[in-house]
């Protein structure tokens, strides 16, 4: 999985590109996180476009992202969730944690809510 | 379309492709929704996934053997790995709470359990387990059979 990081409005946007399961993603991810809140970024948004498919250990690597978030005081909303990733946080009941929008602007936008 | 396909492959995540790639060949062929389509395809990547982290422990000499079996109101999809199985009956007993976020792993039986029409597992001793997955099939035009 590769992750690309950018700012909009004060909002960092992830761009997560390819799979998104364990081993190396997982490390990945935790540290790309990590980053952000050494630079005081807690405003994220994990951006699934490029995301080929998840399993269930990929929805693991989101949670841990938004709970080391939330800890923090920040959050982690999710966009351009496709169909079988909503499958699976619509199942798992997870779709009721995150956030999901289908537009960038809107997902942006709803941090100037907090 | 009837019949039987199989692909076997060794304990590797890069061949989770491979198997993406073959359910939606087989599902193409069959009569199922979207929804379906898509259920069958992530509950047998997380049966591939566990026999891939659990059963083989990702040992690259231990093949993960998939069979998918089409017939003409369901698919049947089996996938075995060479490991030493598991008390599924108590797992599932004492399955952790999907929602729980504190459990960063342990969705995928219930992922499977939740998607599919049935779910069994079965121990052949020497041999390894076996993860039996179910979808009973509607015709396209009737996709939702999601179940909550």
């Amino acid at each position: 999985m590769r992750i690309e990081s950018r700012e909009r409005d004060g909002v960092t946007i992830l761009d997560l590109q390819g799979k998104l399961m364990g081993g190396s993603d997982a490390e990945a991810f935790k540290v790309a996180i990590h980053k952000l809140l050494d630079k005081g970024r807690k405003r994220v948004i994990v951006n699934l476009h490029g995301v080929d498919w998840i399993n269930s250990t990929g929805v693991g690597i989101l949670i841990s992202g938004y709970t080391t978030m939330r800890r923090s005081g920040g959050d982690i909303r999710l966009l351009h969730v496709s169909d079988k990733i909503r499958s699976i946080l619509y199942v798992t009941k997870l779709n009721t944690i995150f956030m999901c929008f289908e537009s960038e602007d809107e997902a942006v936008a709803s941090f100037a809510d907090d | 379309m009837a019949g039987t396909i199989i692909i076997e492959f060794p304990s590797d995540y890069k061949y989770l492709n491979l198997v993406d790639l073959a359910c939606g060949e087989v599902i193409s062929g069959l009569c199922a929704g979207h929804n379906a389509a898509n259920e069958i395809a992530i509950s047998v990547i997380e049966a591939v996934t566990n026999a891939i982290e659990h059963g083989n422990c990702q040992c690259p000499d231990e093949n993960v053997r998939v069979v998918f079996s089409c017939k003409p109101d369901r698919l049947c999809v089996e996938v075995a790995d060479c490991g030493k199985g598991f008390d599924f009956e108590c797992y599932i007993r004492n399955m952790p709470d999907p929602t729980n976020i504190q459990h960063l792993r342990g969705r995928g039986i219930y992922i499977m359990k939740n998607l599919m029409d049935s779910v069994d597992f079965e121990m052949v001793p020497g041999k390894g387990m076996k993860v039996k997955l179910e979808k009973l099939l509607q015709p396209k035009d009737s996709d939702d059979g999601r179940k909550d």
